[in-house]
């Protein structure tokens, strides 16, 4: 068995060549793991944790809560139903929204569709991600708003204590929210019937999510409201209801897996030249290390060693450098904006987690085994003598 | 015998190198004109479908916000007005999707004709849409997408309203990348009523044709005085500013793009130019002895960066081959990515295409310059006393 | 003998022995030296050393000579065969070539004076590995105005002048060592150059190829007119050159001290083993 060292040593001695093949590793860890992480950010607003015990309740046919509206007469009817979860007011936890998409004007004069929800202040309770972490909530009644973290600074005027125009009106930022980094991110919350006067809407409200008592509750609740004759209504578990809006991220990200595969490749390739130009350039020493008894497998295992170091070394230097990168550039442009789909924006902070760089990390392992498999049995099928020879 | 053969002939020295190489180069370029066909396809868009006389006038507050369908025969009364078409937003789903996976709306059947004269839209099928009140014009891209043919009947099922609609496929909009289906207002209109009492009675966009392109600014500007103080003050602007506007957020997401396809370009060059210092290296005796049989230096350095230039330029050709095929199944295996409009249409334009390759001829260039300059610019008893 | 332009064909074809032999004037006895090298000196600086690789040489080469420049390693032999084959320049002194002043070209000008006017021919790395014995010996036309169909004629015509007209399409690795020398020489020949020089010509052979290869030398002399000037320490080169030249620390022995010299080294012919240098 050759010595760590060995491998380690080879490297070290032709730091040019060395340095390249690195930078070439590291470039493509960065690639890959910018893409990965964007898309696994994009997953990750999409799917809001949700509460497995909420029920959205929607018009009958509505894919989303945006094309959806519901009747005053509608939510005074559910609201009492049995089951529903109370808080320590008893209260029943049922929150009607309403959803609009004004126009937003960013910073640099763009123009963006924005979900503004209307909502009453038992919302916070029905959605107990959402947490308030500057400011304070807004008054009912009162043209006031409170803007999710991922909108601050995008848009003029979503700083707290500032005047957000939409709609018709000027709304006044009194307090910034945040939902473990769900889509609710980015939203502005603002009263629900401001909010309905403003877009002057025919029916007050767009969907009604309520938490079922318990999972039987759950059942029972979402039977009842569905075969409620009165009105047209369809009823479905939170979780369930995000899940499917993250379904057409996946094909995103198996087109962003695919892209780095191929990079990864590319830069096996580059690898592999190198490798087998080492090799070539140590043909006598192979040889006079053969004579000297070493096995073949051990040459082997030497020279793989030296592709996956390299590999290691790539990944560090380009893990490090696209952490920063994401940051940076997911600072300069204040959020990654995605929706031509769904007709608003969402605003995705691009961070590289630790998910994408385990994936960029099997990549590179792949990349360096399959980059030093060629090389090395090559090295280690010399015959001693002729190496010797040539050498 | 001659410059071409001989460089050609050099390559071929480490067979296995010069493969691995131009594989790196082929996959980089390949990438590269696959992620460049994203900006060229929203670009490509904005081009085609953007007239400079055509105006859209919608609520100032977002298109969300609509207006009422009375604005359009006021704004078609607006001096420099030649024509002015009412449209609503449907959200129609097709039948087994479930979900919006093309846009589609309501239009006034009559005035359609003239305010999108330049689409090209046959005489007698707009005739057939005015005519068949279940009558829907389809853009060419959805057209194809679902290989829907004239006189197909379809089911839409709005997720808007609280209707479905059953059409038939009276008209194909030939313009390529126009996804869009246009259906009648009227029947709509009566739909609603029968559903819910009320008519269709607004509208989220007035899309209106100028009969000349210095009034514009004009008439956008008498168009949004008509309705300041109303209910639904409105916001127009040209159809160019529109589509930019919407996809603006996009913006975002090509600063990515861009930002990988250069760093793959980055990674590419510094395989190459590992190649031909590799390659270079190996050969100064050789390189010694060309320099002593009289070749100039600058044709010494010549040749030596025409081969990093020939290998990589190759390989770059193979790349946008690989490119093409690569979208191609992509969009075989209905490559719809929502999240993406415009980007996701993966077109390998020859444009795209010349781009691709010029990458790799100056990834090439770039990547041969220095070693073939440091081999070649010794003087040759240098060179000589190297390697003897 | 005057420059000679290059396109004015010096080789002919000649039906009569089946392959070409040049229609040329052998000029003997011609008063005008090819070669003229005038109190020449070559010193290096390596860091604060200096290395006088030539001290003060002199002498002359009349053309249609076979000339060999003897003498152990570092005596200057290769440095002056480098001068008068345009390969570099001296620090002090003239070198003139056919009528020609060298040591006052630049680098780029001593190129286009190699490529017309000598032929080289070194102990290594004489050939292009990856093209055949054909393309190798039709490099050098490259560097002229003939077209690829000419370029290519010549080539064989070389070849078979050297006796590797069968081998045209071989390429070097199936090529003995004498053979690629031959065809080295053939290349030097190609251009038609009024000098051919070679450096070391035998150094890497056995003793068949290298009297071989001698044998061949002698015969661009006495049948094609050339000046030949071969650098050896080879003491059977005596047997073929009309004239040897004895260089020790850099500097041309004359006189007695090159007699002796010069017998020293026929001695070591005659004991049939060749000591190196």
């Amino acid at each position: 068995m050759l010595p760590f060292s060995y491998s380690a040593r080879n490297l070290w001695n032709r730091p040019l060549r060395t340095t390249m093949t690195i930078a070439v590793i590291a470039l493509v860890v960065v690639a890959s793991s910018l893409f990965l992480g964007l898309i696994s950010s994009l997953k990750r607003t999409l799917v809001s944790t949700g509460h497995p015990l909420n029920l959205v309740v929607m018009r009958k046919g509505s894919d989303n809560d945006g094309a959806s509206a519901l009747s005053q007469a509608a939510y005074q009817a559910i609201r009492f139903y049995d089951g529903i979860a109370r808080n320590a007011a008893d209260q029943p936890l049922v929150s009607p929204e309403l959803v609009v998409q004004p126009f937003f004007w960013t910073r640099e004069g763009g123009r963006e569709n924005v979900l503004v929800r209307g909502v009453e202040p038992i919302a916070l309770e029905v959605h107990d991600q959402v947490r308030i972490i500057a400011g304070r909530m807004f008054e009912p009644s009162a043209a006031e708003a409170i803007v999710g973290k991922s909108l601050v600074g995008r848009y003029e005027g979503t700083t707290l204590g500032s005047e957000l125009r939409f709609g018709r009106g000027s709304w006044k930022v009194v307090g910034i929210f945040a939902a473990e980094g769900s889509s609710f991110e980015s939203e502005v919350w603002v009263d629900v019937r401001e909010l309905g006067n403003d877009a002057k809407r025919p029916l007050p409200y767009s969907a009604i999510r309520l938490r079922a008592n318990s999972e039987a509750d759950f059942w029972l609740l979402k039977d009842r409201i569905e075969a409620d004759p009165r009105y047209a209504l369809q009823a479905e578990r939170e979780t369930d209801y995000y899940a499917k809006q993250s379904e057409s991220a996946n094909s995103l990200y198996i087109l962003v897996v695919a892209i780095a595969v191929f990079s990864g490749i590319g830069a096996g390739f580059g690898a592999a030249n190198t490798m087998y130009a080492a090799v070539q350039s140590r043909v006598a020493e192979i040889g006079t290390l053969r004579a000297l008894g070493f096995s073949r497998g051990s040459i082997l295992l030497a020279f793989q060693l030296e592709a996956l170091l390299l590999a290691v070394a790539g990944f560090v230097a380009g893990a490090g450098l696209s952490v920063v990168l994401a940051a940076s550039v997911g600072h300069w442009l204040k959020g990654i904006g995605f929706g031509a789909a769904t007709f608003t924006t969402n605003v995705v902070q691009l961070r590289v987690g630790a998910g994408d760089l385990i994936a960029s990390f099997v990549l590179t392992l792949v990349i360096g085994l399959l980059a030093g498999l060629g090389p090395a049995a090559r090295a280690a099928s010399l015959r001693p003598i002729e190496a010797l020879r040539r050498g | 015998m001659n410059y071409t053969r001989f460089v050609y002939a050099n390559l071929l020295r480490n067979k296995l190198r010069s493969a691995l190489t131009f594989g790196a180069v082929a996959l980089a370029v390949m990438l590269v004109v696959f992620l460049l066909t994203m900006p060229a396809g929203l670009d490509a868009l904005l081009n085609s479908l953007a007239s400079n006389t055509r105006i859209s006038v919608h609520n100032k507050a977002g298109i969300v916000y609509s207006m009422p369908y009375a604005f359009a025969r006021k704004v078609r009364q607006v001096e420099g007005v030649a024509a002015a078409v009412a449209t609503t937003w449907f959200g129609g789903a097709y039948e087994e999707e479930g979900r919006v996976t093309f846009p589609n709306f309501a239009v006034e059947a009559e005035h359609v004709g003239s305010v999108y004269p330049d689409y090209g839209i046959p005489r007698e099928q707009l005739d057939d849409f005015r005519r068949y009140r279940d009558g829907a014009l389809v853009g060419r891209q959805t057209m194809k997408r679902y290989k829907w043919k004239i006189g197909d009947r379809i089911t839409l099922k709005s997720t808007a309203w609280a209707v479905a609609l059953d059409l038939r496929i009276v008209g194909e909009i030939p313009i390529e990348r126009s996804p869009v289906v246009w259906i009648q207002r009227a029947y709509l209109d009566e739909a609603l009523i029968a559903a819910r009492g009320r008519g269709l009675e607004i509208a989220h966009v007035i899309w209106v044709r100028v009969d000349d392109p210095n009034r514009v600014e004009a008439v956008m500007r008498a168009i949004d005085d008509l309705f300041r103080n109303s209910e639904a003050e409105t916001a127009s602007e040209t159809e160019k500013s529109f589509f930019g506007n919407f996809f603006g957020s996009l913006k975002g997401f090509m600063t990515i793009v861009l930002l990988v396809t250069l760093l793959v370009a980055t990674c590419v060059v510094v395989i190459a130019a590992n190649t031909a210092s590799m390659s270079i290296r190996e050969r100064q005796g050789e390189i010694a002895v060309l320099k002593a049989l009289g070749f100039p230096r600058h044709v010494v350095f010549a040749t030596l960066l025409a081969e990093s230039a020939l290998l990589c330029t190759t390989a770059g050709l193979c790349g946008v081959g690989l490119a093409y095929a690569f979208t191609h199944g992509l969009r075989s295996f209905s490559a719809f990515i929502p999240a993406l409009g415009p980007l996701g249409s993966f077109l390998v334009t020859p444009t795209v295409a010349a781009q691709g390759v010029a990458l790799a001829l100056v990834v090439g260039a770039v990547a041969g310059l220095v070693p073939a300059w440091g081999a070649a610019r010794k003087p040759v008893i240098e060179s000589l006393h190297e390697v003897f | 003998m005057g420059a000679k332009q290059l396109g004015k064909p010096g080789l002919v074809p000649c039906l009569a022995y089946g392959y070409i032999a040049v229609v040329m004037p052998v000029a003997s006895g011609d008063p005008q030296p090819l070669v003229r090298i005038v109190r020449v000196s070559r010193v290096y600086r390596r860091g604060v050393d200096e290395v006088r690789a030539l001290d003060d040489v002199s002498l002359e080469i009349p053309p249609g000579q076979f000339v060999a420049f003897m003498g152990p390693s570092g005596s200057g032999k290769s440095t002056l065969m480098n001068l008068l084959a345009g390969l570099d320049r001296p620090t002090t002194g003239e070198v003139w070539v056919a009528g020609r002043r060298l040591d006052v070209l630049d680098e780029d000008a001593l190129a286009r004076w190699r490529a017309r006017h000598v032929g080289l021919i070194f102990q290594f790395f004489n050939l292009i590995p990856v093209l055949s014995a054909r393309d190798n010996v039709a490099l050098p036309l490259l560097l002229t105005r003939l077209d690829k169909r000419e370029r290519l004629r010549r080539a064989e015509i070389a070849l078979r002048i050297v006796g590797l007209g069968h081998r045209l399409h071989h390429y070097p690795r199936t090529l003995s060592g004498g053979e690629q020398q031959r065809v080295a020489i053939a290349r030097a020949l190609v251009t038609d150059p009024d000098l051919i020089v070679a450096d070391e010509p035998t150094g890497d052979l056995d003793a068949r190829n290298a009297e071989a290869t001698l044998r061949l030398l002698r015969h661009l002399r006495t049948d094609f007119g050339k000046t030949v000037i071969m650098v050896t320490h080879d003491p059977r080169a005596l047997r073929f050159v009309d004239r040897a030249f004895h260089l020790d620390k850099g500097q041309l022995l004359e006189g007695a001290e090159a007699a002796r010299a010069h017998e020293a080294v026929a001695m070591a012919a005659s004991g049939g083993v060749s000591r190196g240098g």
